[in-house]
């Protein structure tokens, strides 16, 4: 009987397994086609609009400048931003995927910075984006000047780095931070900070009495003052945080999407759709 | 027994249960019970009927746990945050707490039988003395059932477990156990709550939220997590089905992810004490020593020593805990006798 149970769990996940690739293959096939639509809407609507309309017909059927292309995107996304009823001040993305594509996850900083999040935090449990900190930081300048053209300085970006307090680049006006973590600024934060308190204990310093929420909070906070993350926005199928800032997650919202291979700007819209639908009661 | 319903499974249930067993089964789940006052509404029945179909619904979810052969279930009954409720809801709550635990400690031959061992998880303290003595007779009358384990997490969140575990730690400084560089991920996993359970494998919230909501956030990081739309009063065993099916679909990578992390922490812990042996033998002036082997046992030495410590500052927290629970106890039986 037992082998019976077996084989019929064995074609149940088989089948799963099945269902959850031809989803993830039929949902980037629909979200390609339905982007690739919009965008061509958008185009037609907003190129006009942004330079004027002209009498003379031919000039419409001239090729629009990559200049033009990339402000339509940019007025789109910031008014996208500006039309949710919440953006999230700071967004977590973690890579719950064991390759991870540096163009893709350029591309949903810019995203995030472009419809006006101010914190962004790249985070993987095997610590990649941590060793090859430098490599990401240039591949998201490049594609901020790729997707964001010539205003790109309009949206300077502050790399804060874990070893320093000190930005690696210092910019002029600062519209996003962004932070690349590890499972060492997890659970091993914590020890940290508990050391720290324990040695101001051991210095009689500080009593064991006095320790409360709000004193480790700032223990962890350090100097940087980031926000908790108000949004996680998860890219595999592995259904877990992985380590991601265990204590600062208390009250964040994590919302799914299956890969950021090829990610589309739409389907990352519509995760932050999905969380401006989220109600809050803290407890009430 | 009121808290864990009788019953046993239909013959599709069982049929389905036994092919989910052909499968790894999680050996601790915890629920965040959610979505008793939104059923409440859709009812339009008062918010206490509610929570109260929703005790009724942990009941039988439960039965279906020990069915499947889950042996520990963490629950989420009430938060800290809870406290900022209306003063009715708070007090409906507590009165339900009070009946509920009251009759637990009526069915204490039941409880026996099936050895279930309960623990109550937070800061008992907030509550009402009466509550507090009757979770502290349930607590020891369960204490060394060992067959299922049910923790209940009242007057709790994460953040304040936490800072209790570091609280406990800075305390074993104070009296003298432990050094700071003893504080590892491994002492603050002992001085949490749920020092005694393995971290939860599956955890299931309902009612479509998708957030933790500061409930055992530290031993969740490996967790597989599933958020159901369903709301907690409305939850079937087919819910439960869905979830155990979504761990076994995680259950390899969330494996390999945990094992990564051990090794990691492994790793640390071996360096942590390679530097503190490093700096002992540098205060007492012998340097260093050029010798590996010497190196080696003087890390060693440094090991055993620091175990020793940990060891003896567990035991005096867990003697801490015991009295906390044996002097409330003590409480109610003077009181029962006068």
């Amino acid at each position: 009987m037992a082998v019976v149970y077996e084989f019929v769990w064995r074609m149940l996940h088989a089948l799963l397994h099945l269902q959850r690739t031809l989803l993830s293959w039929f949902r980037i096939r629909i979200w390609n086609w339905t982007w690739r639509l919009w965008r061509r809407a958008v185009a037609a609507v907003l190129v006009p609009a942004v330079f004027g309309f002209q009498n003379h017909p031919h000039n419409n059927k001239k090729l629009v400048p990559t200049g033009c292309k990339k402000s339509c995107c940019r007025v789109l996304w910031k008014s996208d931003g500006k039309s949710l009823e919440k953006l999230p001040l700071h967004i977590g993305l973690l890579i719950a995927e064991e390759e991870p594509r540096y163009t893709d996850i350029a591309n949903l900083v810019v995203w995030c910075m472009a419809v006006g999040i101010s914190y962004v935090s790249v985070y993987d449990n095997q610590g990649i984006f941590r060793r090859n900190n430098s490599r990401l930081m240039d591949e998201i300048l490049k594609q901020q000047q790729e997707l964001l053209g010539l205003d790109s300085l309009k949206y300077s970006v502050e790399f804060l780095n874990n070893s320093t307090d000190k930005p690696e680049q210092q910019v002029l006006s600062c519209q996003a931070t962004v932070k690349v973590l590890s499972p060492d600024d997890g659970k091993r934060g914590i020890v940290t900070a508990a050391q720290k308190f324990c040695q101001l204990v051991e210095q009689q310093q500080k009593r064991s009495t006095d320790l409360d929420v709000n004193m480790l909070d700032s223990l962890l906070r350090g100097t940087k003052g980031v926000p908790d993350p108000d949004l996680v926005m998860k890219f595999g199928t592995v259904a877990s945080t992985l380590g991601f800032l265990p204590w600062h997650i208390r009250l964040t919202e994590i919302i799914s999407l299956p890969s950021h291979i090829n990610i589309t700007y739409e389907h990352f819209f519509s995760a932050l759709k999905c969380y401006a639908g989220c109600e809050q009661r803290l407890g009430k | 027994m009121s808290w864990i319903r009788k019953g046993e499974l239909t013959l599709i249930e069982r049929l389905s249960a036994n092919i989910l067993k052909a499968g790894p089964m999680p050996k601790h789940v915890a629920f965040i019970m959610d979505g008793n006052r939104r059923y409440a509404r859709k009812l339009h029945v008062e918010r206490q009927q509610g929570h109260t179909q929703g005790f009724d619904k942990l009941a039988e979810t439960l039965r279906w746990c020990l069915n499947l052969e889950i042996r520990e279930v963490t629950v989420y009954a009430f938060s800290i945050e809870n406290f900022k409720r209306a003063k009715d809801e708070v007090d409906g709550l507590m009165e339900l707490a009070r009946q509920k635990f009251s009759r637990l400690l009526d069915e204490q031959e039941d409880l026996e039988k099936h050895g279930v061992c309960i623990r109550v998880l937070g800061d008992l303290t907030l509550l009402p003395l009466d509550i507090q003595k009757l979770i502290a007779q349930a607590v020891l009358a369960t204490k060394n059932h060992n067959k299922c384990f049910l923790n209940v997490c009242f007057a709790y969140t994460s953040r304040h477990e936490i800072t209790n575990a570091v609280k406990e730690a800075a305390w074993g400084v104070e009296q003298g156990l432990i050094k700071p560089c003893d504080v590892s991920e491994f002492l603050l996993d002992e001085c949490l709550y749920t020092s005694n359970s393995p971290d939860p494998d599956l955890l299931i919230r309902t009612s479509g939220e998708v957030r933790l909501s500061d409930f055992l956030l530290w031993q969740t990081t490996y967790s597989c997590l599933v958020f159901q739309s369903i709301l907690w009063p409305e939850y079937s065993f087919w819910n439960l089905c869905e979830a155990i099916l979504q761990y076994q679909l995680n259950h390899h990578a969330l494996q390999k992810a945990r094992d990564l992390h051990a090794e990691a922490r492994v790793l640390r812990q071996l360096e942590a004490d390679r530097c503190c042996a490093a700096e002992l033998l540098q205060q007492t002036g012998l340097g260093k020593p050029l010798d590996p082997q010497l190196r080696q046992e003087a890390v060693q030495k440094y090991t055993a020593e620091r175990e020793g410590r940990v060891h003896s500052f567990l035991t005096a927290l867990q003697e801490k805990r015991d009295r906390f629970f044996t002097d409330l106890n003590k409480g109610s039986i003077a009181s029962a006798k006068a």
